[in-house]
């Protein structure tokens, strides 16, 4: 007798919509207020977590077919990227700069270079965390 | 259904692009205008016109308050009763819905109204096993969801 986890598997599609919309939205208000590339990066893996508790791994493979240890490696990338972009202009290595622009549909906007950091922050953190419980999930 | 309503907002878009004015205010005006155009020609689609249905999902959220209100009172009664003279039981409810949604929006209305709880669904979606707090009758309880959550939700879905 198997069971039937029709429940779990329909709030699931819908739920963990709603998870990865919050930990975008907390991605983006790090800047001014309570939040930033930790706390968003852990709240996507948590949703991915959701889908794996839901389904199985080889489902949530086939929905999203990322190399997560690849991914750990872009993030790491993009920081120290970030980092080394201040050394082409004679300041010292980690030198944010930001400016405000005029895009079209969005008005002024301020862009900061630590926006770029923290994506990498962000990567790095749905990396490590998904490889960890992956690896935990397939070794018997 | 979901056509219907793709088709409401891009005659919206047209309306906006037509008159020529970027407001949210000619945006609802296209849309009631296409709202109109698409209730003239209902007959050519083959799902009914979709306010019917938006008017059975605010049915079926005011039948839930309803219920709700009803059952926690009843739950409240059995509570405050200085005698243990109710009778708590399972019962299989054989459902006719059909779709995953259907199935997981029956079960989550019977375990949000107290008194009932969703233990599980059967493996060919046929049965949902409930577990009530006081049922002398099991065929009574079975109607009472029956005749209301369950035709509620066909409303809304056929």
């Amino acid at each position: 007798m198997k069971t039937n986890d029709v429940i779990l598997q329909t709030v699931t599609t819908i739920v963990s919509f709603i998870i990865i919309l919050f930990s975008i939205q907390l991605f983006f208000a790090g800047h001014y207020t309570p939040g930033g590339g930790f706390i968003g990066g852990l709240m996507t893996s948590g949703a991915l977590v959701l889908l794996l508790l839901a389904y199985d791994i080889k489902t949530v493979r086939t929905i999203l077919p990322i190399d997560y240890k690849l991914l750990t490696a872009i993030g790491l990338l993009l920081a120290v990227g970030t980092g080394a972009g201040a050394l082409l202009f004679n300041v010292p290595f980690l030198t944010h700069a930001y400016d405000y622009f005029h895009l079209p549909l969005l008005g002024e906007t301020s862009l900061h270079t630590a926006v770029i950091f923290d994506t990498g922050v962000y990567f790095v953190v749905i990396g490590i965390t998904m490889t960890i419980i992956q690896t935990i999930g397939v070794s018997e | 259904m979901a056509f219907q309503i793709l088709l409401n907002f891009f005659l919206a878009f047209v309306w906006m692009f037509l008159s020529v004015s970027f407001t949210s205010q000619s945006f609802f005006i296209g849309f009631l205008l296409g709202l109109l155009v698409i209730f003239a020609f209902r007959r050519f689609f083959n799902s009914r016109f979709y306010l019917l249905r938006v008017a059975a999902v605010i049915s079926l959220l005011f039948l839930f308050l309803k219920e709700l209100i009803m059952a926690n009172i009843s739950v409240l009664k059995t509570v405050l009763k200085p005698k243990l003279d109710f009778q708590p039981g399972i019962f299989a409810l054989p459902t006719e819905l059909k779709t995953d949604w259907e199935i997981t929006l029956l079960a989550n209305l019977i375990t949000l109204t107290p008194g009932t709880l969703v233990m599980d669904v059967s493996y060919d979606k046929k049965i949902l096993y409930v577990h009530a707090i006081d049922m002398p009758d099991v065929d009574e309880a079975i109607n009472e969801i029956k005749d209301s959550f369950e035709k509620a939700i066909m409303e809304v879905s056929r």
